[in-house]
């Protein structure tokens, strides 16, 4: 459904950010990109949606070649929630903020509506309707964005670094919106460096280093591999790092799987 | 042992809001403490943060109650300049925080400001470069660094001053995993070699809580909890205040354990047999 | 444009040199291609202009700059053009105008922001504009960023851009304006806490880290920029 072949981007500079990217991602898959900054995850990204064309290379997405297609009409079936809330919030409630889009991609008055009261139903922002989204707090304004473009039913959903400066409970709902964003069929794509946030959400993982793809796996097998973390800047997981020294395997994805066999490791 | 910062009942309400920002704030802050602030965004920490360093009543001006005292002094009645050489704040936005084109000149920005000799400055920047490690960035321009070095080019332009005291607001929170833990490593040795009394707001406290001591819990503007880091990270007060537990603390809660352990050296080496 | 007027460190004979020396130089350059009036005169100063370039090791961004100024200059000489002026006095001014560009942007091209503070301090201005100066170079990279950003975020959103008509074009740009005024206000309120912070307007003249001072490289150069640019001044004048 979405395929990279032989991509690789150059910027004006001359700076090579992707190199010879190879990549299939298919209906309905959970994948979360990770690796240092400056990795090329967002230059990879933002291909999805056209924002950026390859220097050589094609992507397709649903068979189209993004080269011959534009933002806007890529965007309709790849949204993209950009990491600072800040770079897109402008209009004066809510309501508006999240029609936006609906009213770009040519939906009619009353279908807006219908669609922005649903959204906003689903992300518990229906008392803030009114409220100007630059006055909410961090978190609101995380999920006003992700409302906005949740919208207009994208078949793909990427997240740019959606955790941070967020608190517990605002994680909590953004864990549930993936969740259940991921199981209504769509395809999310994650990128980030929260590993405790999607070690439970168990998806594929991307780890990119220096414009290259250097590991595809899944996290189970990716979450525990120490030098790979180490090079991608990352820590393990908690449980997944306790799990490893207490020799179980596979790596629990919650305290009450250590619970249940603590017989065999606790010692007090 | 003295208290370095000390809030006696502190309540903030800011100009042409109605609700107090913070509430009836009272805890104390002993030398050598690196003290671990927790609670959501909007509960009143950075109001906390503000009312430490000055900025409030200095800068933001509102209805001021009760007292806060660092080193003994009344914050009301200290100067910002005189405050700004005692605490040291270091903000959440590295890149906000960075006003030179080098290295070297943004860590003597705050020197400059005080009127320093040249000679004075320019040994200080060689010892905060070298305390925080980014001597060999001196030259650097400020869009030539990683995310991580400039938080450490901010840690430094702030030590330079040499405080008694330092502040991070969620010194790592636009940081990778790794660059946060070896930011937060750094400023847990320079509280063991300094002396340096620290106030951190972290909101991943898996990678905040092994280095302080003591932490409060602020939730809407109170205080919920305050005292020794170990007793009051198993509070289910915590929850309420929409805070993460990191999962090797509930791991050890579930099991019953009091003495929480830290880190998952020390549980594995304590707890788990081999 | 920006390009033609953004420091990248470099160690050129010219580059090393003391800013207030770099600033005679330039100085010297702008009257130089001031008093160029006729066609020989121009085309010298021009070629005069680009070999300081070039013993700067700047001639890349320098051309690029060039490059940039001859649409206007185009534009110019079509003007004087129309207003009656003959070709060759027309083709005069155009040339000109691009020798008064590139002489004015020879300082920022070799000076680092950083010495264009010092020279400021040198010169004794306020301590609050020279602030405000160093601040927006500073964060003109960091503000263009964000534009990007927003406007990307944007365009996902499926904000078009490339329109045609000019009233539709102008209201689709708030999306990006009204963000990027938010964050640039944003920016500047942090900035205002972090210069509190570390003591800004402590004391009334900051003192520096480092003062300039001109070693014997400085006096060569000077001496060499008074002696050709006197030279080459009388040369055009009596051309």
């Amino acid at each position: 459904m979405i395929e990279y072949k032989n991509v690789t981007f150059r910027h004006k500079s001359g700076t090579v950010a992707l190199k010879e990217i190879n990549l299939k991602i298919g209906e309905g898959e959970l994948l979360a990109i990770v690796g240092t900054n400056g990795a090329g995850k967002t230059t990879l990204i933002r291909h999805l949606n056209g924002l950026l064309k390859p220097s050589s290379g094609n992507v397709y997405v649903f068979g189209i070649d993004t080269k011959k297609a534009t933002v806007s009409t890529l965007s309709k079936r790849v949204g993209m929630v950009f990491q600072n809330s800040d770079h897109q919030l402008f209009s004066n409630t809510v309501e508006e903020e999240i029609t936006f889009g609906l009213k770009n991609f040519g939906y009619d008055y009353v279908k807006a509506k219908e669609r922005a009261e649903t959204m906003m139903r689903f992300f518990g922002l229906t008392a803030l309707k009114d409220r100007a989204p630059l006055t909410l707090s961090g978190g609101e304004k995380k999920r006003v964005c992700m409302a906005a473009v949740l919208a207009w039913e994208p078949e793909v959903l990427v997240l740019d670094e959606p955790t941070v400066g967020q608190d517990f409970i605002n994680k909590k709902k953004l864990y549930q919106a993936i969740v259940e964003t991921n199981a209504a069929g769509r395809t999310v794509i994650i990128v980030t460096h929260d590993v405790e946030f999607i070690w439970p959400l168990q998806p594929r993982i991307l780890v990119m280093s220096s414009g290259r793809i250097v590991r595809d796996g899944r996290a189970s097998d990716i979450f525990v591999d120490e030098g790979l973390l180490r090079s991608a800047n990352l820590i393990m997981p908690q449980l997944a790092e306790i799990s490893n020294r207490i020799g179980m395997a596979p790596a629990a994805l919650d305290i009450n799987q250590l619970l249940e066999v603590k017989d065999n490791w606790l010692r007090i | 042992m003295t208290a370095v910062i000390e809030f006696k009942d502190f309540s903030f309400i800011y100009e042409g809001e109605k609700e107090a920002a913070v509430k009836h704030i009272s805890f104390s802050v002993e030398k050598g403490d690196i003290l671990l602030i927790a609670g959501i965004s909007g509960s009143g920490k950075s109001t906390i943060l503000r009312a430490m360093n000055g900025l409030i009543p200095h800068m933001y001006n509102g209805v001021y109650e009760g007292e806060v005292l660092i080193e003994g002094k009344s914050v009301l009645d200290t100067p910002m300049n005189e405050l700004s050489r005692s605490i040291g704040f270091v903000f959440q936005n590295p890149e906000n925080q960075i006003f030179a084109f080098s290295v070297e000149r943004d860590v003597a920005f705050g020197l400059e400001n005080q009127g320093f000799s040249s000679e004075e400055i320019r040994e200080r920047v060689a010892w905060a470069t070298g305390m925080l490690g980014i001597s060999d960035l001196r030259k650097m321009a400020p869009f030539e660094l990683s995310d991580g070095q400039k938080q450490r080019t901010a840690i430094a332009g702030v030590l330079a001053l040499k405080p008694n005291i330092l502040i991070l607001d969620e010194p790592t929170s636009l940081l990778d995993p790794l660059t946060a833990k070896e930011t937060l490593a750094l400023i847990s040795d320079l509280n063991k070699e300094l002396g340096l009394t620290c106030i951190i707001v972290e909101h991943r406290l898996e990678l905040a809580a092994p280095i302080a001591n003591k932490m409060l819990v602020i939730s809407k503007g109170e205080v919920r909890n305050f005292g020794r880091l170990k007793d009051v990270i198993v509070d289910p007060v915590i929850y309420l205040s929409g805070i993460s537990i990191p999962p090797l603390i509930e791991l050890q809660k579930a099991l019953g354990i009091d003495d929480v352990r830290l880190t998952i050296d020390s549980f594995i080496r304590e707890i788990v047999h081999r | 444009m920006i390009e033609g007027f953004i420091f990248r460190r470099g160690g050129s004979v010219i580059q090393r040199r003391d800013p207030r020396v770099k600033l005679l130089l330039a100085a010297f350059l702008i009257v130089i291609s001031l008093i160029s009036t006729n066609s020989y005169g121009v085309v010298l100063t021009l070629i005069f202009i680009l070999s300081v370039s070039i013993i700067a090791r700047v001639i890349k961004r320098m051309t690029k700059l060039t490059l940039f100024t001859i649409p206007f200059a185009i534009f110019i000489f079509i003007i004087n053009y129309v207003v009656g002026l003959g070709v060759l006095a027309s083709g005069i001014i155009a040339v000109r105008f691009i020798n008064i560009v590139i002489a004015s942007s020879t300082f920022f091209i070799t000076t680092s922001p950083d010495e264009l503070e010092y020279v400021m301090r040198w010169l004794k201005l306020p301590r609050d504009f020279i602030f405000a100066f160093v601040t927006a170079v500073r964060f003109v990279p960091v503000l263009m960023l964000d534009f990007y950003s927003i406007a990307d975020a944007q365009k996902s959103r499926g904000l078009q851009v490339d329109v045609r008509n000019p009233l539709k074009w102008a209201r689709n740009l708030i999306p990006i304006l009204i963000p990027l005024m938010v964050n640039s206000f944003m920016r500047s309120e942090q900035l205002a806490e972090a210069m509190e912070a570390r003591g800004y307007g402590s004391v009334k003249v900051p003192t520096s880290m480092y003062k300039l001072r001109l070693n014997l490289g400085d006096y060569i150069m000077t001496g060499l920029t008074l002696f050709i640019c006197s030279g080459m001044m009388y040369f055009l004048v009596t051309l």
